[in-house]
């Protein structure tokens, strides 16, 4: 503690090691995360025509995002959807999904803050406003949340008395006033609407919201669902109650979103694809079997052979009585480009009736579903 | 007439620790005026709404800002100065330079924070001044550094106590800091969400490790010096000190749970945070144990009073942060205006009283002039009324807050926003009672640091000669 030099090695290096943990941890662990699509080639190579997301920002949004610093939007507004067990940023329709470190890789600047005097924007692009809308809530956020406290930006616009070619109205006690934007709300406004996390990615699928709930029905973007109007409403409420136990882990699902990931498309190597599989789309009662009691060893999915196991789906293991499993296989046999006829209860009980005593654990292997005919 | 070798040390610290405790004092006063523009803005976002330049969030981060860098920086400079070269029994020296390093910080931060107010804010927490400033307020750290430590190591006595260790290694923190953060965020900057994870480290690691050590190795001088009793369990210090600079680095990320980082990170800071328990436990036996054998004392005193105040709050609230760090309160509360309790408390509740006591004490003996008795237990009411109440209006709107913004179901701006907005109202008011405060301080010190033309000037000697001989 006398000698300065020795107690300044002390105090750094306590520093130091603070430092090679988070920073340097965080670098090794996210550093050179890049864009990505969560569509993989059976080998896990993305294919070539694939969109990868996140995508860069265009040049006015960028230029948008120094304003934003500059500002100081970020006193105010966070832009991070938490994870869905740390807070209700999904449910408050603050974004489809949580966000996670692999969207922000092309940002240059980082706003995630850590107040939420506002709501999160991390998705404020999605939420449908209107560029218009947008330039009228930065010029007097208070002409359309009457009780917001979001600061107005008038300097960032013309204030005219007559309309005219690109001004937009504003109403705000019972006066009109037209406004031009700057390009400086311009570039704002470009940043906003290009903040959007619409897109799934390997590490993380969009969340389900099990509820129609009307309002973050209306504040999140639904994706188009190829195969819900058209669709009888017998089979559209069996794919639906399908994807659910698809989904769920826990009591009362299958889980299968797990291992075979929401994509349907497993995870090279370890978990055999669901989409397009010549399995999912064959024999009917092969895949009955594997759904009750699982299954082990080698099995060939559409050439590429995989050993791994997967124990009796449900929890606890083996539980999903017939009608779940009708649903889920019918759901994944019409999911993710997947179309083969459906799987009725009756179909399923039959199957179970012929096995009824086999024993609980007891797992099939690829062979022996293969030989039975 | 005999002169002590302590008043020798104190001449010669008169000319630097006056220049860094009247712009201390300037951005301090700075900082009130900005901090109740963005609290007015709150409660009445037209207010001043017009004006690019005191948009909330400019305004905001400029007050952050000069508190920080303006008030903490320069009185750190002051009384670390002070207390050093007393406790080495050397003079300063170097003096022209520490001068000419303290008017390049101060034009620095000057600069910084009308590039702020102009547009040019960074977007990374406490390094929100333009890049350009960066360079300059770094080499006229360093220099003022160096020449702390020259005199240090020409100390007297090899042995060193508890109030060096903490000033010096909250003195040699910053730059370190400093060096990590700019290399990180500048010269090779990281990608995507590391950035924020950095920016994060360094913002709060300023506050833990910059002004919180400096202000408890203050407490561990002065609290002996006036009471006149050797610190009770001195030997816990030592313990207290290195936990400190163990766990405060590994603790300051735990805002960050659930977000887009990796999730060890605020389980990390989770487990640290609540570790912070012993060093806060210590230093608060240390300081406690001491003052209170002598509770009149701590009562009439006033240096001792704001000391204690400080002494108090930093206890008490770094135990509401552990409480506030546990990952189920951080889940409801990390987004909250609780945020801008946990800087209050650090910075006003704890560092401010601290440095206001110090002043009080030092000043005198370097100018050899008194300070008004009514002027400063003026000040000290109304900076503790303004703190307390300041502090519990953000406690309170802070959890109100968090708690709603729970709730799917309530709309933002209607239901959340608007049942905080009393809060906002009280912080306004608080903010007014503590500028009105300030602004008795920074008179109470200018008037013995200037020499007033007005005022006759043999009675300044009188006063002068009599002080010293005292
Ligand atoms: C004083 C804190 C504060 C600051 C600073 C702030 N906002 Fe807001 N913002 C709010 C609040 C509160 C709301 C919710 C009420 C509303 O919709 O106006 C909001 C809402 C918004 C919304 C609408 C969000 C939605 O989903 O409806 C947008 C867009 C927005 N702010 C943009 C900005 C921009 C751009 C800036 C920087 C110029 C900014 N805000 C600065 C507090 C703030
Ligand atoms: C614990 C991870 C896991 C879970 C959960 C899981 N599976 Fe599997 N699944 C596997 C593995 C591993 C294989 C390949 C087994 C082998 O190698 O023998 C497989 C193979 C299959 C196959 C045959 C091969 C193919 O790709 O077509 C089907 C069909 C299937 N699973 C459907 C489901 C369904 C339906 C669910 C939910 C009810 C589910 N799985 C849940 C791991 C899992």
């Amino acid at each position: 503690m006398n000698n300065i030099f020795k107690f300044a090695l002390g105090i750094f290096s306590t520093l130091a090691f603070a430092w090679l943990a988070f920073v340097v941890g965080a670098r090794v662990q996210f550093g050179d995360l890049k864009p990505t699509s969560s569509f993989h080639e059976d080998n896990g190579s993305i294919p070539l025509n694939a969109d990868v997301f996140p995508q860069e920002f265009s040049g006015i949004a960028q230029q948008g995002a120094r304003e934003y610093v500059s500002l100081g939007c970020t006193t105010c507004h966070t832009q991070q959807v938490r994870l869905v067990d740390s807070g209700f940023d999904v449910e408050r329709g603050w974004g489809k999904r949580p966000s996670v470190a692999r969207d922000y890789v092309m940002q240059n600047e980082v706003n995630i803050g850590n107040t939420r005097v506002g709501p999160d924007l991390a998705n404020i692009g999605m939420r449908e406003y209107s560029d218009e809308w947008l330039h009228q809530h930065l010029f007097e956020p208070q002409s359309l949340v009457q009780e917001s406290i979001c600061p107005p930006s008038p300097f960032l616009f013309d204030v005219k008395k007559t309309s005219g070619e690109g001004r937009i109205s504003v109403k705000s006690n019972d006066v009109i006033r037209f406004i031009s934007p700057s390009i400086r709300a311009n570039r704002l406004v470009a940043y906003l609407q290009a903040l959007k996390q619409d897109y799934e990615l390997p590490e993380m699928a969009f969340v389900e919201d099990d509820e129609t709930d009307e309002e973050s029905e209306q504040l999140v973007v639904s994706i188009p669902d190829a195969n819900s109007t058209q669709l009888p409403s017998w089979l559209a409420e069996q794919i639906s109650s399908g994807k659910e136990i698809y989904s769920k882990v826990g009591p009362g699902g299958g889980g299968c979103i797990t291992c075979h990931q929401p994509t349907g498309l497993g995870q090279p190597g370890v978990f055999p694809p669901l989409a397009d599989s010549d399995w999912v789309l064959g024999n009917k009662e092969r895949i009955i079997k594997i759904s009750m009691y699982g299954l082990m060893g080698e099995i060939e999915v559409n050439g590429v052979k995989y050993n791994g196991a997967m124990v009796p789906p449900g929890m606890p293991m083996g539980s999903l009585s017939d009608q779940q499993i009708a649903d889920v296989l019918t759901y994944i046999r019409n999911e993710w480009g997947n179309s083969a006829s459906s799987i009725s209860t009756d179909e399923v009980a039959n199957v179970r009736s012929t096995i009824k005593d086999r024993g609980v654990m007891q797992m099939w292997t690829a062979a022996e579903l293969n030989s039975v005919k | 007439m005999n002169i002590s070798s302590e008043q020798i040390i104190d001449k010669s610290s008169k000319w630097v620790v006056s220049f860094f405790v009247a712009s201390a004092g300037l951005w301090l006063l700075a900082a009130a005026f900005l901090a109740y523009i963005a609290a007015a803005k709150l409660t009445d976002p037209f207010f001043l709404s017009s004006f690019e330049f005191f948009t909330y969030g400019k305004v905001k981060i400029a007050q952050a800002n000069s508190f920080v860098y303006g008030w903490g920086g320069n009185s750190i400079f002051a009384i670390s100065i002070w207390i050093l070269a007393r406790l080495s029994q050397c003079e300063v020296r170097g003096r022209f330079m520490l001068l000419v390093a303290g008017v390049l910080w101060n034009l620095g931060i000057t600069f910084g924070l009308l590039g702020i107010l102009d547009g040019h804010m960074n977007s990374h927490e406490m390094l929100e001044m333009p890049s350009e400033v960066w360079p300059l307020l770094f080499i006229s750290y360093s220099i003022i550094t160096c020449l702390i430590i020259v005199m240090h190591r020409s100390r007297k006595i090899h042995e060193t106590i508890a109030p060096q260790w903490f000033i010096l290694a909250s003195i040699l923190w910053f730059p370190a800091l400093f060096i990590i953060a700019w290399n990180g965020l500048e010269i090779n900057p990281v990608n995507g969400t590391v950035q924020s994870v950095l920016s994060m480290w360094f913002g709060q690691n300023l506050i833990w490790l910059w002004l919180t050590p400096f202000a408890l190795g203050v407490a561990y001088y002065m609290i002996p010096a006036i009471t006149g009793k050797a610190i009770d369990k001195y030997y816990l210090a030592i313990f207290g000190f290195w936990c400190i600079a163990a766990l405060a680095p590994w603790s300051v990320v735990h805002h960050l749970e659930g977000g887009p980082v990796p999730m060890w990170i605020p389980a990390i800071g989770t487990v640290m945070s609540i570790a912070m328990i012993f060093p806060i436990a210590v230093a608060s036996t240390n300081f406690h144990a001491t003052a209170f054998q002598d509770i009149g004392k701590v009562w009439n005193n006033l240096p001792l009073r704001f000391i204690i105040f400080g002494t108090l709050s930093y206890t008490i609230s770094s135990y509401i942060g552990v409480i506030f760090s546990l990952p189920a309160v951080a889940k409801l509360t990390q987004f909250s205006i609780i945020n801008e309790f946990h800087f209050n408390q650090r910075v006003y509740g704890f560092f401010s009283m601290i440095v206001f006591g110090v002043v009080y004490h030092m000043l005198p003996k370097i100018t050899g002039k008194e300070i008004g008795k009514s002027a400063k237990s003026f000040h000290f009411w109304t900076s503790a009324f303004g703190v307390l109440i300041l502090l519990l209006s953000y406690l309170i709107g802070g959890l109100t807050h968090g708690v709603l913004a729970q709730q799917p179901s309530l709309d933002w701006a209607s239901s959340v926003i608007s049942s905080i907005k009393p809060y906002f109202l009280i912080t306004e008011f608080a903010f007014i009672i503590l500028g009105f405060s300030q602004l008795v301080f920074v008179i109470n010190i200018w008037k013995v640091l200037v020499p007033n033309p007005f005022e006759d000037s043999s009675k300044n000697k009188n006063l002068a000669s009599k002080a010293s001989t005292t």
